[in-house]
């Protein structure tokens, strides 16, 4: 007698829990109305120092992997992530002519006639890359396997390792890192002063946007989708999601529900987390057939951020990719969160 | 005898062919020129490439040999486990040997653990497979005795629940080591470096030594348990050292290389078909005959698409099993049935 007792109390409490977290904005005249998808493109590429730096060589270095590693030349550069982050930073610190081959996923124009090196983000091929004779790479764990990157070293190759942890707060160091492996230290010192002052002025730019009530601050969720099989992950702290939505001045759902790196969640879950808008990237939002396959999948139209098509994509490669170009990725999502500066909206034509 | 000398033949040439291609282009003969060089022969051009020696060395011949030595594990493994439960449909995957190989390669990337290094992975995948064998044979152990179909049906009952684990890791694993799982169940010799080369060749070297031995052994079992047994064949000793055998061959080859599907399975028919089933020549046939199919494989892997590696389990089921397909219809057809 007592456990259906108990199970309906339950359930009527979820159903409160669930009212507690109903929508909020769309009705709200004063908060800051989102309605329709919008995409996030970025053409502001950093551009490379001036003079170009001549690298001071060989440097010796212990990497990432607390490995030594010398570098004696720099003529031909391999730079390889999974976000295309190394191959910017060395493109802006006006190395860029020296790169002889680039991951799939380095965006910058001037790059992108160079050979690909890594067709699905992680599977390097050691002859092919062997084959290109580069003097030095650069590289972090978030491509391999590391036997690869291993061999390359057997082979007399310079491997440096990074560390592939991308975030607001070491911006500036990843960009000294790839400078000093480069022996162009100053250049270093100096990309990574102009980057920060940006990043900071992006910022105050976007904190200008932001609404001052906290209570009409958006609730965002960053989700990561692949495929319409219902399978959706969250990106929570310590993912890179958590410093972009702060900056954005968003709430940050998954902080709220204590989610750390990327976890699953189910359907109902999303409908009491109730978010206003999701950040999405743009492949991942293709996979489920764009906003109107989005709202096809359990849960999803239940939501505020469903009810009111408020979606922001951004390419993959770029959302999460920080280094040099992250003060231009959060103008850009600023703009497709709040609308552009003078007031016409984002792109909001998807 | 001719056709293993054959065999043996094609497995040397392939391997050169095999030794000389790849996707930095280095022509033939400076692959001869650079062996000679390497062994004190001052003869023949050296790779023009700067860093065509080094690749060579480095990169390309450690996976050839990788390729040979992880395809004669599994040809040898197929022949003696088809032998041994006298079953056709027998394969290393029904000991639960690939599938807790897999549990250990999943778990290290989703934990991450790194306590011996790049090895970490392939000692762990070992260990897995060894161990689930071990239980699979356990548990299959009655009375000082084992039964095949009790066997089988064990090592489908392991085999669910590996599955499960592997679900269960893909679920608690982040996108990266998702990824790796799917990448690393697909199987590859990328990234096969000496040092790995050097821990898998004398567990090869023994396992496949003592399938060899077994063989005489097989021939007598495949007239029946009671007539072995009457030969004056320890038939439960047998059976336990076949399985050990197998499970240290396949989990060698497993480790470093992930799952390699079909293989095992589909070598020691064609041997079978094109030579009988004495074993004396069946088994070294199924060694010779896995070892050319997985070099000519990883040759197609590392050289079908510029700049990318593409998953050799993918390509031995893909060609396999169509051509498998192809002889089944005809053994049908011209024997009335399969033997």
């Amino acid at each position: 007698m007592r456990t259906p007792i108990a199970a309906i109390a339950l359930v009527v409490v979820g159903l409160l829990a669930a009212c507690g977290h109903g929508p909020t904005t769309g009705t709200a005249a004063e908060g800051p109305a989102c309605e329709g998808p919008a995409t996030a493109a970025t053409q502001d590429w950093p551009a490379p120092l001036v003079p170009t730096p001549e690298p001071l060589l060989p440097v010796s270095l212990t990497d990432f992997s607390g490995t030594e590693v010398t570098v004696s030349k720099a003529e031909r550069i391999l730079a390889l992530d999974v976000y295309g982050t190394l191959a910017t930073t060395v493109h802006a610190l006006g190395l860029g002519d020296r790169l002889v081959g680039r991951d799939v996923s380095t965006g910058v124009p001037e790059l992108a006639s160079l050979p690909v090196v890594t067709h699905n983000g992680h599977e390097l091929n050691a002859e092919a890359i062997l084959a290109l004779d580069p003097d030095v790479v650069l590289t972090d764990y978030s491509i391999g396997p590391l036997e690869v990157q291993l061999q390359l070293r057997d082979s007399g190759v310079p491997v440096v390792i990074l560390d592939g942890n991308r975030g607001r707060d070491v911006v500036g160091d990843q960009i000294r890192e790839v400078a000093e492996a480069l022996g162009v230290e100053a250049a270093g010192e100096e990309l990574a002063d102009r980057v920060a002052a940006d990043i900071e002025e992006a910022e105050s730019e976007v904190a200008r946007l932001v609404p001052r009530d906290p209570s009409d601050r958006l609730r965002m969720v960053f989700l990561y989708m692949r495929g319409q099989a219902g399978v959706f992950y969250w990106f929570g702290e310590g993912s890179g999601a958590d410093d972009l939505i702060e900056a954005l001045g968003g709430v940050d759902v998954a902080d709220e529900v204590d989610v750390a790196g990327a976890r699953p969640i189910n359907a109902e879950g999303l409908v009491l987390a109730a978010p206003d808008m999701f950040l999405m990237m743009s492949d991942g939002l293709e996979s489920v057939g764009g906003i109107d396959g989005l709202l096809e999948v359990p849960g999803v139209a239940e939501t505020p951020a469903g009810a009111d098509r408020c979606v922001v994509d951004m390419d993959d490669s770029q959302i999460l990719g920080y280094g040099p170009q992250y003060p231009a990725t959060l103008r850009a999502l600023a703009h497709a969160v709040y609308g552009e500066p003078d007031g016409s909206g984002g792109d909001r034509s998807r | 005898m001719l056709f293993v000398g054959g065999l043996a033949a094609a497995v040397v040439v392939v391997g050169i062919i095999a030794a000389g291609m790849g996707q930095l282009r280095v022509p033939p003969s400076e692959v001869l020129g650079s062996v000679l060089h390497r062994i004190g022969l001052d003869v023949g051009p050296e790779p023009s490439h700067p860093r065509g020696d080094a690749a060579l060395w480095n990169v390309r011949f450690p996976r050839v040999v990788m390729a040979v030595l992880v395809g004669a594990a599994l040809g040898g493994a197929g022949a003696v486990l088809q032998a041994v439960f006298g079953n056709p449909l027998a394969e290393p995957s029904v000991i639960g040997v690939s599938g807790g190989a897999a549990v250990g390669a999943c778990a290290v990337i989703v934990f991450q653990w790194t306590f011996l290094g790049t090895f970490t992975t392939p000692a762990v995948a070992f260990v897995g497979g060894l161990a689930t064998t071990l239980l699979v044979y356990g548990m299959s152990r009655s009375g000082g005795r084992t039964e095949v179909v009790t066997l089988v049906l064990m090592g489908i009952a392991v085999n669910a629940v590996t599955g499960a684990l592997i679900a269960l890791l893909v679920f608690v694993g982040d996108t990266q080591a998702r990824e790796q799982i799917v990448f690393w169940q697909l199987g590859s010799l990328n990234g096969t470096r000496w040092e790995a080369v050097r821990v898998v060749a004398p567990l090869v070297a023994v396992g496949v030594a003592a399938c060899m031995s077994l063989a005489r052994r097989l021939d007598l079992l495949a007239l029946g348990e009671r007539s072995a047994r009457h030969l004056g064949v320890d038939v439960e000793r047998l059976r336990m050292v076949a399985i050990v055998v197998v499970a240290v061959l396949v989990a060698a080859g497993v480790a470093f290389a992930g799952v390699i599907g079909f293989v095992g399975l589909v070598v020691p028919h064609l041997a079978r078909m094109a030579i009988g089933p004495a074993h004396r020549w069946l088994v070294p046939a199924s060694v010779l005959g896995g070892a050319l199919v997985l070099v000519a494989a990883d040759l197609v892997a590392r050289t079908a698409v510029d700049y990318a590696d593409l998953p050799i389990g993918m390509l031995t089921a893909l060609v396999g099993g169509p051509f498998f397909f192809w002889l089944l219809r005809r053994a049908r057809a011209t024997s009335g049935g399969w033997a």
